[in-house]
């Protein structure tokens, strides 16, 4: 598991004791047949966020509001020795200047385990680093105000490659530039694994580093009332990224600050922690008593949000005839960048497959590049990248059906806990989506050998997260009306959580969705959830809200069955009354019955339990592509994609379709198009903006694109059966998609993106022999 | 601090001639590629001049000898649609349709994708580069995996313009109005190499607006093609682009010509190419050594020897394809 989720579970995990039920509690079972839940539903927001009713961060107008811009280190390794704003200080509409030295601003950054820095540090190890910020009347005026600060660097040598390991390379930090000690995953003993093999195959792997590149940029805006803040920002955690972040920064108490994000134009693992912008808002709000907005400028957002950091990964595999693996060994040298953050690939390396002998060693180091920060399964689809190339290169020498010799090395249980898991649907994602994908008929056709060669190719994947655990809490309040409104503190960033929730509250309640109401991440009004990282909010949070809309149940059921005179079982909610199922005379509305237990509304406060012992929860995939290589152009044309992913029950046909598609795009601009390019000469990002820096377009995904959805129909998992999606998705296409172009022509791509250029450069080495 | 400019909406071609004749203006037509260049600080404006407005230089017209005048502000789009052009020109028509992406074609206009500044990602970021007045072309040393192969520098941009190319392969001649009257330009001499001029790409004086592009009466017999390879699909630039435009006579290629885009920092006339073609009947064979013979005389850098490659495939595949 990539280090950054294993911090967050850990500080979180034990941190808050679930509260108990206002019921006292019976047993919740799991679904026997279900109205709702398994069918497609569209969003319920659906509506605000087509017509532009939905406010997002960005569309936030305040009465008096500035904006801030941000000044950034124009170098990849500088100190700042002085900086002059006077100039910029009596420039029309500019209301205040903040640097380092303001009162107030001189706060640490990178806090814990991960290095030590400064909001405005004047030592600035990357291009962007912040070094100064004004608010002014307009964005324009603040744009303006930034290029009239003068700022004296002294410029430093820099290291963006291995070469920072050598001692003799500049410095990042006083210790030398290596990221704490290797990190070992040590099972049985591969050398003896290898002494076993039939075959060996080494291969070494690079994957670039790919930016976020979220629709909507980072950015927040503040406000302060006396002493309470309230902040809109654009964020996947209003409570453990924002409003704990926050609180640290500015050392206030946590019901001071109102953290709101009700909807979110793109995340991807970007935006869990507090942005320097948002404090950096919050202090020129309090500064000149109005409140700030601070939206970041795309390029700022390509130099400081964070990326997925590249992979140098050199797989050793072994195996025998008849395709068991017998040992496994990864090494893995990376950089997340100026500060730490997770950098490890392995993790599927020693669980995906069955396999006794596994070794693998990561290390990282220092670089004057912006930080690395979760990226949407962070570590995996590079982790995939050589471990389903590796199984490819294994299938072609054994000559054995890549599907078959996934299948031959299958395994229930988890390798690296060496416990069962409670579902896993990776045999039936690649025997149904084969089997969909038509890939027996597919491998077997003829090949053309003209100059447009046709490939498929396969691969598998799994996610460390998409378990969800406590704590997590959903409010689940019933009106007399009949009406329910859901409040949690869990975010929405564009995956369908709320609609969800929704349905789940109505299957739960048995009442239409229409009845169901949700309102999210709002710190002083919602209840505690986590932040939406790790594929854990679906998990995390609905299980809670099962549990609460049970405990409303619950309690209607035994005020029924008192009123009615009927037993519990007998009472249903019908509309704004209950009444008897046996007895279809007997009934009372519910305005009564609440009012003579002395309330208006029935709340249920549902907390997320734990997960069962001694069990692993993990979601599966198996990702199929179709390509057509140009061997005179290098053009890689993707004609066709599938995805089988399993994640345990299906709640909402739609949104889990949704998912896969957005997933496997994403993973699909991994593959062919995306990397952040940097001059080796200054070190500074070359392709900072949306045109350089090159996202799928819509005629780069195929028309042709399938979503298989198994169900495990996992009873264990939690309350719902459900595991995460959203990482899941994103694993496995880039692989196959390599895996495919090899099929077509015959090259191996080791190193991605897999642009023309690496195509032809590949096909002219095969050429040159 | 962007630096406070006028702006002029002109009513007449003489409007226009007059307000640009003063230090500092520059023409918007589309827009699409100055505000960029404003935007990211490339250069300052005193004044900018908008002809959207000049209906005399929008829109296309025969010519009495049977070739066609496209106005400078006849839109991107509208010349990918042209059935006209299609049908007679196809080069262009295809070149523009493959332009940026549908709303840039809508808002852009052919004056301004020929006269659009360089793409590099060093002239557009944040670098002191050498076409910005500072001493280094970064790309030498750099990342240059989209730089030119056939450039004698000082400068390795390539040449952004798809039009260009396709026009290149038409013989297009430019008709540039200025302070002193009207000139005709043929394409071929219209782009400048950095050797000529580091600061501007084409022989533009500052006060001259390009108002017309006449094309020449289809000869018998002729067909083109425009073939760009880009990294996706939409919303990019070429890596490598072929304009190809034949004379075909019973089932002779009696006069070829061949130009390149995405490969130098102005279209690249293929001569060899061209040579190698006229007078002889095409196959496969031919093909592939005209391929070759268009790469003749590439300098690749460290990182853009594959455009060598992908200048071979993309000319035969070109040729097998017209023929087909
Ligand atoms: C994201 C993006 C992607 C693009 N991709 C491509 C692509 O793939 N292929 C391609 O060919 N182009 C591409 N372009 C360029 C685009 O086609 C041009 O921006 C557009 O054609 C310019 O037209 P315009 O009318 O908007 O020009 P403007 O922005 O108005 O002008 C461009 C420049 O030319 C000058 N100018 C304009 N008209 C005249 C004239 N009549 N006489 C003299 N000078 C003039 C202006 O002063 C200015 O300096 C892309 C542009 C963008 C922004």
């Amino acid at each position: 598991m990539s280090h950054y989720y294993e911090e967050m579970e850990e500080s979180f995990r034990n941190s808050f004791e679930p509260a108990p039920g206002p019921v006292a509690e019976a047993k919740i079972r799991p679904w026997e047949k279900t109205q709702l839940v398994g069918k497609g539903v569209p969003r319920v927001d659906g509506y605000e966020r087509v017509s532009g009713a939905a406010q997002y961060t960005a569309d936030i107008v305040l009465p008096d509001m500035l904006y801030a811009a941000i000044l950034r280190c124009p170098h990849a390794h500088a100190m700042v020795k002085s900086i002059d704003t006077s100039a910029a200080e009596k420039m029309p509409g500019v209301l205040a200047v903040l640097s380092g030295k303001s009162p107030g601003a001189d706060l640490p950054w990178y806090g814990g385990k991960a290095a030590q820095s400064k909001l405005f540090d004047t030592h600035c190890r990357h291009e962007g680093e912040e070094v100064a910020a004004v608010a002014a009347l307009t964005p324009y005026q603040a744009a303006d105000a930034l290029r009239a600060i003068r700022v004296e660097y002294e410029t430093l040598p820099f290291v963006l490659d291995p070469a920072a390991m050598q001692p003799s390379a500049p410095k990042l930090y006083e210790g030398g530039n290596a990221v704490g000690e290797p990190r070992i995953v040590k099972r049985g003993d591969v050398a003896q694994g290898f002494a076993e093999a039939d075959v060996v195959l080494e291969e070494t792997f690079y994957t670039s580093v790919q930016m976020h590149a979220t629709m909507e940029a980072h950015g927040s805006v503040a406000k302060w009332d006396g002493d309470k803040l309230t902040l809109w920002d654009s964020t996947q955690g209003v409570y453990d990224g924002v409003l704990f972040g926050a609180a640290r920064a500015l050392n206030m108490p946590f019901n001071k600050i109102r953290v709101i994000c009700k909807y979110m134009g793109g995340g991807f693992g970007a935006k869990l922690e507090v942005g320097k912008y948002s404090i950096i808002a919050a202090l020129l709000a309090r500064k000149t008593g109005r409140p700030v907005k601070a939206m970041l400028p795309r390029e700022d957002t390509f130099l400081c949000t964070g990326n997925r950091p590249e992979a140098r990964m050199t797989l050793k595999a072994g195996v025998k005839k008849d395709g068991t693996l017998t040992a496994l060994q990864l090494t893995n040298l990376s950089t997340p960048g100026a500060y730490a953050s997770g950098t490890s690939v392995g993790y599927q390396v020693a669980e995906l497959y069955k396999c006794p002998n596994v070794l693998v060693s990561e290390s990282g180091y220092y670089s004057n590049a912006g930080r690395a920060r979760p990226f949407r399964a962070p570590g995996f689809p590079s982790g995939n990248w050589c471990l389903e190339q590796m199984m490819d290169m294994l299938a072609v020498k054994l000559g054995m059906d890549p599907v078959e010799l996934r299948l031959k090395n299958f395994t229930e249980v988890s390798q690296t806990r060496q416990v069962p898991y409670t579902s896993t649907g990776l045999k039936e994602c690649l025997l149904q989506g084969a089997k969909a994908f038509g890939w027996q008929e597919a491998r077997a056709a003829k090949k053309s050998d003209g100059p447009v060669r046709r490939g498929f190719g396969m691969a598998a994947g799994m996610w460390s997260g998409g378990n969800g655990s406590p704590p997590y809490t959903a409010e689940v309040r019933l009106f007399v009306d009949g009406g329910i409104t859901i409040k949690t503190g869990a975010m929405d960033i564009g995956t369908g959580t709320k609609t969800v929730a929704c349905m789940v509250a109505a299957e739960e309640l048995g009442v239409p969705l229409e009845s169901v109401r949700i309102e999210n991440a709002d710190t002083a009004v919602t209840p505690y959830g986590q932040s939406s990282g790790g594929s854990m909010t679906l998990p995390g949070l609905i299980p809670a809200v099962r549990k609460g809309a049970w405990l409303v149940k619950q309690q209607l059921l035994a005020w029924g069955a008192e009123a009615l005179g009927v037993p519990a079982e007998d009472v249903e909610l019908k509309g704004n009354a209950i009444g008897s199922r046996s007895a279809p005379d007997k009934k009372k509305p519910l305005e009564e019955l609440l009012r003579a237990n002395g309330v208006m509304d029935v709340i249920g406060i549902g907390n997320r339990d734990p997960n069962p012992p001694k069990k692993a929860i993990n979601p599966f995939g198996a990702h199929f592509a179709e390509v057509e290589v140009n061997t005179r152009t290098g053009e890689v044309r993707v004609v066709r994609l599938l995805g089988a992913n399993e994640s345990g029950r299906v709640i909402n046909q739609k949104t889990f379709h949704n998912q896969v598609f957005g997933g496997m795009t994403q993973c699909l601009g991994f593959a062919l198009t995306e990397k952040r390019v940097l001059d080796r000469q200054t070190g500074k990002m070359v392709n900072a903006n949306l045109h350089d820096y090159k996202v799928p377009t819509a005629l780069d995904v195929p028309v042709q694109h399938q979503v298989v959805a198994v169900d495990p129909q996992d009873t264990e998992c939690n309350l719902v059966g459900c595991k995460g999606l959203g990482e899941p998705a994103h694993i496995p296409t880039a692989s196959a998609i390599a895996n495919a172009i090899y099929d077509a022509v015959g090259v191996r791509p080791t190193h991605g993106p897999m642009e023309p250029k690496t195509i032809l450069e590949l096909l002219a080495k095969k050429k040159r022999g | 601090m962007m630096k406070p400019f006028a702006y002029l909406k002109a009513k007449t071609p003489a409007e226009a001639l007059a307000a640009l004749n003063s230090k500092g203006a520059r023409i918007h037509a589309g827009g699409t590629d100055l505000l960029g260049c404003l935007h990211d600080h490339l250069f300052t404006v005193d004044k900018v001049v908008s002809i959207s407005g000049i209906k005399e230089w929008s829109g296309m017209t025969g010519r009495p000898d049977g070739g066609l005048k496209i106005g400078c502000l006849t839109t991107i789009a509208s010349i990918a649609a042209s059935a006209v052009l299609k049908e007679k020109y196809a080069v262009l028509a295809q070149a523009a349709s493959e332009v940026a992406s549908p709303q840039l074609r809508e808002q852009g206009t052919i004056g301004g994708n020929l006269c659009q500044r360089p793409r590099c990602w060093y002239y557009r970021g944040d670098f002191p580069c050498a076409r910005k007045g500072g001493e280094t072309c970064f790309a030498v040393e750099g990342e240059n995996q989209n730089h030119a192969i056939f450039s004698n520098g000082p400068c390795f941009f390539v040449h952004p313009s798809d039009t260009a190319v396709a026009l290149s392969a038409l013989q297009a001649r430019l008709t540039v109005a200025g302070p002193a009257g009207t000139r005709t330009v043929p394409i071929e001499s219209f782009f400048l190499a950095p050797e000529k001029a580091i600061d501007r790409e084409n022989v533009l004086e500052p006060a001259e607006i390009l108002t017309e592009i006449h094309l020449p009466a289809p000869a018998a017999g002729a067909r083109s093609s425009y073939r760009k390879i880009r990294s996706r699909q939409s919303w990019d630039f070429a890596l490598t682009s072929v304009a190809l435009w034949l004379q075909v006579d019973k089932g002779m290629v009696s006069q070829a010509r061949c130009w390149l885009g995405g490969v130098a920092p102005a279209p690249w006339r293929a001569a060899a190419a061209e040579k190698l073609l006229a007078g002889k009947k095409l196959n496969a064979a031919l093909a592939a050594s005209a391929g070759q013979a268009a790469a003749e005389g590439a300098v690749p850098m460290r990182d853009n020897a594959y455009k060598v490659e992908m200048v071979k495939g993309a000319v035969e595949e070109s040729l097998l394809r017209l023929l087909a």
